[in-house]
């Protein structure tokens, strides 16, 4: 068998790349032949970007750029230069999450989480442009995004229950308040201050 | 995957990209031109035939005119699939090509330049390595082609383009660009029957647009395709037929066009040709079908076998040619 290695050379020489990520401006210096992905996961430091199948097939790695979803994985960084760049981190409104992401919590959109990132981005993007999607325009949406857990019908539904909260105008609840009564109209149950037993600090 | 080494270059016009181009082939630089970079880029981490420089056609803004009969080469697939301006026919293809996320990368001139695939070559380097690589990717060695061996004279990779086969059923014109000048041919004359060539592209020319004749909205047509994964994936056989009906709601014209069966798109105009003349709506369908199925010679490096690919030309045929079952041929 023949054996021959493709060479890897080190990478010619670096440039500036600046852009926005998340409203905040980023200024670093990257390969001429970096991925987009690669940038915003090792320099930028935006791990919500996931790399799934780097090739295109997952949607993982989804992000907006200029507002529109895109492929980070397949996209060349300096392609990207100079443009806005929204990943996962910049979707919620300070303490409120947007919508969609308070509605995939409640609706369980998301399972092991992986994949959550790209929809979250690919779904924001289908709000921002169409705040009431039918059925089919939310498949036609989240067709280039793959999910293993789910099977999607949960996510289907977060994006209508987030349709509705958009629509409403209403703003998602402060996500640092204390948690509501998980199980509320529960009866309390009365007990006698004799019953507990006191365990003394030691 | 790591990306290989390469130089970006990004020039903001045709013309700057024609010089860089010109200067690159001076100084005897290989290099990939990248538009969407939906095939090239998995192909690079692949480490598949990369070169040390790279132009992208991003920032080139002419080449993204969408007009009805001017298609530029940088014009997104889901631009096209979502335009009210462009031929249904190109609508309804471009729709179906991948998923919305790649369409939203990828553009028509990648599109038509697609490089070939074939399940030995569009793998990972250890992968190749362990079938001592093939006549695609042979990395110097002079391997075989693992699909059909001791030939070692044309790769047999598989074009798997779905615009191909409509543009191909609207003859369509294309137009490209070099450092020498620009050139314009019918898109039947594009390609080439090379799995590793592909198209008539010399070194350091491109594709600027395509064009289709004035009269392509007095044509209607239909696309039907065979692949695995409907959301996403290549496709594994794809039949375009276009078809002009004259005044009376008799057959005037037709054109029927394959792609993903073989290393090149295949306009079948005088099996169309042939049966028009006579045209008998469903006898002549069925007819042209096995015609066209009889055409085409796939081999055995996509994921369904070739029996059942060419079994379904005939299927996807008669489905393409539905609308004309109960039409006439024309006096």
């Amino acid at each position: 068998m023949v054996r021959i290695r493709v060479p890897m050379l080190p990478a010619p020489g670096e440039l500036p790349w600046s852009a926005s990520v998340n409203d905040t401006e980023v200024d670093i210096h990257v390969e001429s032949n970096a991925i987009l992905l690669d940038v915003l996961r090792d320099q930028v430091g935006t791990l919500g970007v996931k790399r799934g199948c780097d090739m295109g097939t997952c949607g993982c790695c989804s992000v907006l750029v200029d507002g529109e979803p895109r492929l980070s994985c397949l996209m060349l960084a300096h392609e990207a230069a100079g443009c806005a760049l929204t990943t996962v981190e910049g979707l919620a409104d300070g303490h409120h999450l947007h919508p969609i992401q308070e509605t995939f919590t409640t609706h369980g959109g998301s399972q092991c989480g992986f994949c959550t990132p790209g929809f979250l981005v690919v779904i924001s993007a289908l709000l921002e442009e169409n705040p009431e999607p039918n059925e089919a325009e939310i498949k036609a949406a989240i067709d280039g995004n793959l999910c293993r857990c789910t099977g999607y019908q949960q996510i289907v539904d977060s994006v209508r229950a987030a349709s509705m909260i958009i629509t409403s105008g209403k703003k998602t609840a402060d996500a640092t308040d204390p948690m509501p009564d998980p199980h509320p109209g529960m009866p309390t149950v009365e007990v006698e201050s004799e019953e507990l037993e006191v365990v003394p600090d030691e | 995957m790591r990306m290989p080494p390469f130089e970006l270059h990004l020039p903001e016009s045709l013309d700057s990209a024609m010089t860089i181009a010109g200067e690159l082939a001076d100084e005897d630089c290989d290099f990939d031109w990248i538009a969407g970079g939906t095939d090239l880029l998995p192909n690079y981490k692949w480490h598949l035939n990369s070169k040390p420089h790279v132009i992208s056609l991003a920032k080139v803004s002419e080449l993204s005119t969408l007009e009805p009969t001017h298609i530029g080469a940088m014009v997104r697939l889901q631009a096209l699939a979502t335009s009210d301006s462009c031929h249904p026919l190109l609508r309804q293809t471009s729709g179906t090509i991948a998923s919305v996320m790649i369409r939203r990368s990828g553009t028509v001139g990648g599109n038509i330049c697609l490089d070939t695939r074939c399940f030995w070559f569009n793998q990972g380097e250890e992968w190749r390595r362990s079938i001592d690589w093939c006549i695609k990717c042979d990395c110097g060695t002079g391997a075989d082609c693992r699909v059909i061996s001791h030939q070692n004279e044309l790769c047999v990779a598989t074009y798997q383009a779905d615009l191909a086969a409509s543009l191909l059923a609207l003859d369509a014109t294309i137009h490209l660009a070099s450092p020498d000048g620009s050139r314009s041919l019918p898109l039947a004359e594009f390609f080439q029957e090379d799995g590793i060539t592909r198209n008539v592209l010399k070194d350091g020319e491109m594709v600027t647009h395509l064009t289709l004749p004035d009269d392509a909205e007095d044509w209607q047509g239909d696309y039907q395709k065979l692949r695995l994964r409907e959301s996403w994936d290549f496709p594994e056989a794809g039949i375009a037929a276009a078809w002009k009906i004259d005044g009376d709601g008799n057959l005037d014209g037709l054109r029927v066009a394959s792609t993903a069966l073989e290393s090149i798109p295949r306009l079948h105009q005088e099996l169309a040709d042939e049966a028009r003349e006579g045209w008998a709506g469903v006898e002549s369908v069925n007819s042209l079908a096995v015609a066209v199925q009889k055409a085409v010679k796939p081999v055995n490096n996509t994921w369904f076998p070739p029996s059942y690919r060419k079994k379904m030309v005939r299927v996807l045929t008669r489905r393409a040619l539905a609308p004309l079952e109960r039409v006439e041929a024309a006096n």
